[in-house]
């Protein structure tokens, strides 16, 4: 039980590191145009 | 093995075969230039015109913008860097958007314009180019908001696609350019005086960064150089700073700056000088150069009250006020 709650533990923070550490490669998505939400809003500038 | 020479941007990228510009995007694949994000956006927005920023150019009116990974500056100070400063390969998300889905979303979102930004558009040129004939046939308007770093040859060609542009003057002052965006100023300039020249509606932008470009001496000489060479309708916006990317030990720019840079472009004769960035401020508003009525009120970007008349003049004095209304 205790070693279920530390590896859902472990996933949680390790779920947060890699979605930092992964941003730049391996994981491009391409989707079609209609799929964006075009009034989400957003800090681009320009 | 063939290389092929990128003739786009002043940086003329001489490429190796599987190899990229330094922009990263427009690579050599057997021996032919190919600029790998056409049809391949990373950004899709709905936004306001005044957002690009233009102010003279059907205000508020809603503007389909895209923006595909890559750029041929590399300013420390870049607000966009997640996209500008990656290839394509990088991007976590990319749209399937060829020239006449662009369009036919544009249309269907009732969207005025195009606007090809974020990014600089300059690198996927092609795609900019092949979007905006498509647009202009289906009554569509084009806009280019970039950095300016680009040849005279396809910056001529691109004009006669592009109904608007927003051009980024970020320093009057080359050493600037070549510190902080890897870049130089001339390319730039010559640009806005072809976008003049080739009758696109131009509105420039100086991001004031404190302590590196914001001496008034340089703002003077900014000022009047537009003043002699765009002309005194030119509509100049002054952009607040915050910290981004590589230059986050700088504050944001003191509102006082603002002010002294506003009154500089003013004395030096310039009509339409706006301040961006700063919410609420009562120079994101349009005045009449002739009695001072508000013709354009506008918070942020959204236009409040629009007093000029449909010939775009003063309805006060009937003073002309330079722009596409």
């Amino acid at each position: 039980m205790m070693r279920r709650r530390f590896l859902a533990l472990l996933a949680v923070f390790s779920g947060g590191l890699l979605t930092r550490r992964s941003i730049p490669t391996g994981r491009q998505r391409e989707l079609s145009l209609h799929e964006a939400d075009f009034y989400k809003p957003h800090d681009l500038a320009g | 093995m063939r290389d092929v020479t990128c003739e786009l941007c002043p940086r003329y990228c001489t490429i190796p075969e599987g190899g990229a510009g330094d922009c990263r995007v427009r690579v050599n694949i057997d021996g032919k230039l190919v600029a790998t994000t056409y049809g391949r956006p990373s950004s899709v927005h709905i936004d306001p015109v005044e957002k690009k920023p233009l102010y003279h150019f059907h205000p508020g009116s809603e503007v389909f913008s895209i923006a595909t990974a890559g750029c041929n500056l590399h300013c420390r100070n870049c607000q966009n860097w997640q996209l500008s400063q990656r290839g394509g390969e990088e991007m976590e998300r990319i749209y399937r958007a060829e020239p006449k889905d662009v369009v036919d979303v544009a249309l269907a979102e009732n969207c005025h314009s195009i606007a090809y930004t974020y990014s600089d558009p300059i690198i996927f040129y092609e795609y900019v180019y092949d979007t905006s004939v498509l647009a202009h046939d289906h009554g569509l308007k084009n806009i280019f908001v970039t950095a300016g770093y680009i040849n005279e040859k396809p910056m001529r060609r691109l004009c006669r696609v592009i109904d608007g542009t927003n051009i980024d003057l970020k320093a009057f002052d080359d050493g600037f350019y070549r510190r902080n965006c890897s870049g130089s100023l001339k390319p730039v300039l010559d640009a806005m005086v072809i976008a003049r020249e080739e009758g696109v509606w131009l509105e420039v932008t100086n991001l004031v960064i404190p302590t590196l470009n914001d001496d008034m001496a340089t703002v003077r000489r900014m000022a009047h150089w537009i003043r002699e060479n765009l002309g005194e309708e030119t509509p100049l916006h002054f952009s607040r700073f915050t910290p981004h990317y590589q230059m986050r030990n700088l504050p944001p720019t003191p509102v006082e700056s603002l002010h002294r840079v506003w009154n500089e472009a003013r004395d030096a004769g310039l009509k339409y000088v706006y301040v961006g960035n700063i919410y609420g401020h009562k120079s994101e508003s349009t005045y009449c150069p002739n009695d001072n009525t508000r013709l354009i009120h506008r918070v942020g970007f959204s236009v409040e009250e629009y007093n000029l008349t449909r010939d775009g003049r003063c309805p006060v004095c009937r003073q002309s006020v330079s722009g596409v209304w």
